[in-house]
């Protein structure tokens, strides 16, 4: 019989301080800014899935709710109407999926902005030049300063993880964060899922963390992931 | 030899456009270096450059007609400007970080009448960079700002998207609104029309609507285009615009097409439309892409080298939004690494703007692409040939490696067999002289830069 376990997860509030910025500082300067009112006026971010986009965008709306009207959306979840009272910021993530009349309003909205001094933060996975829009859109979004959210490198990708793993009150060894570096998926994300896996692992069998319970949590998911590309 | 460098400043300030004249011409200054020997000196080597290879020829062509004996003319860059810049290099560096981008306040202190106009201030003739691409439409918006009603009505402007349509609109508002503060001038675009429209049928509150719009001195309206299929819209619409016109009151409007081309509207709109004056803004080429980011960057106090202002300009091409953009970014990048703008920093900073995968476009690629669009052999774009059915297409082949790389001159024409940059120059000049002429060729070179661009 195994072990239940009471799965409490640490609450990790998405936040500008727990994002490891690495070589993105300047960005990271930048979305504190967007968050008090008055602020620079439009960011677009891009990066690959896993970059931490939406961990920005959700840390930038926690910032800026209690200071300014704040929206925070999915690019799928926006509608024929986007509007903010004076001062707001809108927030929308992946507006590569934004629909017809999705795009229509935010064109709306990008024309207003100036009137009713709106902020605007978007993000998508490519810059501007490459998003598939109306181009009258496409355009006003690249008249927006442009980051990309550039990938930590292995250093800082540890440094993020041990965080993680210490949020969730694990010990782990360097060699075992090596190891996961090594051998995991390049994204943090996947990575930090991982250890997420190690610790339930870890709990359910009484065993600690260790590299050999690490490889097997590894083998396992891969067999599960296997499986399931299988069955599809 | 004075009154030939006049002759030569006159006949270049009617030929260029003003900003590029300021900026490659003006610049100049003429000595006698020895008898029937000139020195043209130039105040940095971006321009000597710039010179050498758009306007020396020209200048000698002039001289030829203008002195008895041939003369040489040699370039030369300033002397005092190296020794100028020493002094200074403290005091640049410390502006060399580019001032910040000014924060907009969030509430500017403007007379309310003015704000009821929907204008930016920030969108005037002065700001206005004009080129080959936009002078039409300028001189005649400026037309239309000077004699409001009466010149050309309704004055139909329209263009691709991000090339200054918008722009130009709000500047002929604000040139209308300067020297009569008491004109009822409104600005605004076709979307908000349109649902502005729609709230006064639900409020019911339609005479203020209609009065407030057949009331107007000036009526600007952008991106007509939304009108498609709005029905009442349209009609409402065609009252307002029959009431202003015959009252003698100026309209003008914006549209992504001309008026025979646009979708889903009434053709008695269309019509209308047409009836002024129709004028069309084309992309800006090269030249005006680095006034407009100098003319940015000089509104916002910040300093901008030539170098890294041609960079801008030559990686983002085909609208002005996404220059302005890239420029912000530039600055901001510089500023907050508290570095000198230069050319290493700009280009780590437009990493982000253009992408890693940025397809990248080769002389090979252009080569290619053109020798399958005109059916021919990508041999002949190396071959020695000079008949018209090859000559043709590769110096097409040539303009466009010109636009879309940012090869040289030199490097441009060793790919085509090995040619002086002066051939490449000549297809350049040939070519972007022709197409104004020639609408088939027009066409050809469009689906050629859509090709080639991805």
């Amino acid at each position: 019989m195994t072990q239940l376990i009471l799965d409490l997860k640490p609450e990790q509030i998405p936040s500008l301080d727990n994002f490891v910025a690495g070589a993105n500082a300047e960005l990271v300067g930048r979305l504190r800014a967007i968050a008090v009112p008055g602020g620079f006026d439009m960011i677009y971010v891009w990066g690959p899935p896993g970059s931490g986009r939406s961990h920005l965008l959700a840390a930038v709306a926690q910032e800026s709710a209690p200071r300014r009207p704040t929206a925070l959306l999915a690019g799928a979840a926006v509608g024929t109407d986007l509007t903010l009272p004076p001062g707001g910021l809108v927030i929308i993530d992946d507006v590569e999926t934004l629909s017809a009349d999705a795009q229509q309003a935010l064109f709306r909205t990008f024309n207003s902005a100036r009137l009713v001094g709106l902020s605007l933060l978007l993000s998508g996975p490519v810059p501007p030049l490459h998003l598939e829009l109306r181009e009258d859109l496409r355009t006003r979004i690249g008249q927006a300063l442009i980051y990309e959210v550039k990938a930590l490198d292995d250093d800082e990708k540890s440094a993020a993880l041990r965080r993680h793993a210490m949020l969730r009150g694990m010990r782990v060894e360097d060699g075992l964060v090596q190891y996961l570096l090594r051998h995991g998926r390049r994204d943090l994300p996947s990575l930090m899922a991982v250890l997420d896996g190690l610790d339930r692992a870890s709990l359910q069998q009484k065993r600690p963390a260790t590299l050999p319970l690490l490889r097997e949590v590894m083998q396992l998911q891969l067999e599960t992931d296997n499986d399931e590309a299988g069955s599809v | 030899m004075n009154e030939f460098w006049s002759a030569c400043l006159s006949r270049f300030e009617q030929e260029l456009p003003s900003q590029q004249f300021n900026a490659w011409i003006k610049t100049l200054r003429l000595e006698e270096d020895r008898p029937s020997h000139l020195r043209l000196v130039a105040p940095n080597r971006y321009v000597l450059d710039w010179v050498r290879k758009r306007y020396l020829s020209q200048i000698e062509a002039i001289s030829q007609d203008f002195f008895p004996e041939p003369v040489t003319i040699s370039l030369a860059v300033e002397e005092r400007s190296a020794e100028r810049d020493e002094p200074e290099v403290p005091e640049t560096a410390v502006s060399a970080a580019p001032t910040p981008i000014p924060e907009r306040p969030a509430i500017r202190s403007i007379d309310p009448s003015y704000e009821k106009t929907r204008l930016n201030p920030d969108f005037t003739f002065e700001m206005l960079v004009t080129g080959r691409s936009n002078d039409m439409a300028r001189a005649a918006a400026q037309q239309v700002a000077l004699n409001p009603g009466t010149s050309y009505n309704p004055l139909f402007v329209y263009g691709g998207t991000g090339l200054g349509k918008t722009h130009l609109i709000h500047a002929i508002g604000n040139a209308v609104y300067q020297s009569n503060p008491a004109a009822r001038v409104c600005y605004i675009h076709a979307t908000d029309y349109v649902s502005d429209f729609v709230r006064t049928l639900q409020q019911k509150s339609f005479d203020t609507f209609k009065r407030f719009y057949h009331s107007l001195d000036l009526l600007l309206i952008d991106d007509i285009q939304f009108f498609n299929g709005k029905d009442r819209t349209q009609e409402e619409f065609f009252y307002a615009f029959n009431a202003l016109v015959s009252a003698k009151k100026q309209i003008v409007i914006t549209c992504d097409t001309y008026p025979k081309d646009i979708q889903g509207i009434e053709d008695r709109l269309i019509s209308r439309f047409g009836s002024g004056l129709t004028v069309q803004i084309e992309p800006p080429e090269l030249e005006m892409r680095v006034a407009i980011l100098k003319k940015k960057a000089e509104s916002e106090k910040a300093c901008l080298g030539d170098d890294v202002a041609f960079l801008i300009a030559k990686n983002l091409r085909s609208n002005v939004r996404e220059l302005e953009g890239a420029l912000k970014k530039v600055f901001a990048f510089a500023h907050f690494q508290g570095r000198e703008l230069n050319m290493d920093v700009a280009k780590e900073a437009l990493k982000d703007v253009i992408g890693a995968h940025n397809r990248q476009i080769t002389l090979e690629l252009i080569q290619k692409t053109v020798s399958d669009y005109y059916k021919i052999k990508v041999a002949e774009m190396y071959s020695q040939k000079r008949t018209r059915a090859i000559a043709r297409p590769r110096q097409v082949a040539m303009w466009l490696s010109r636009e879309l790389t940012p090869h040289s001159l030199p490097e441009i024409g060793d790919a085509f067999g090995g040619r002086d940059h002066t051939t490449v120059m000549h297809a350049c000049r040939t070519i972007a002289d022709l197409r104004t002429k020639d609408g088939q060729l027009n066409n050809d070179l469009h689906v050629l830069l859509q090709t080639i661009k991805g």
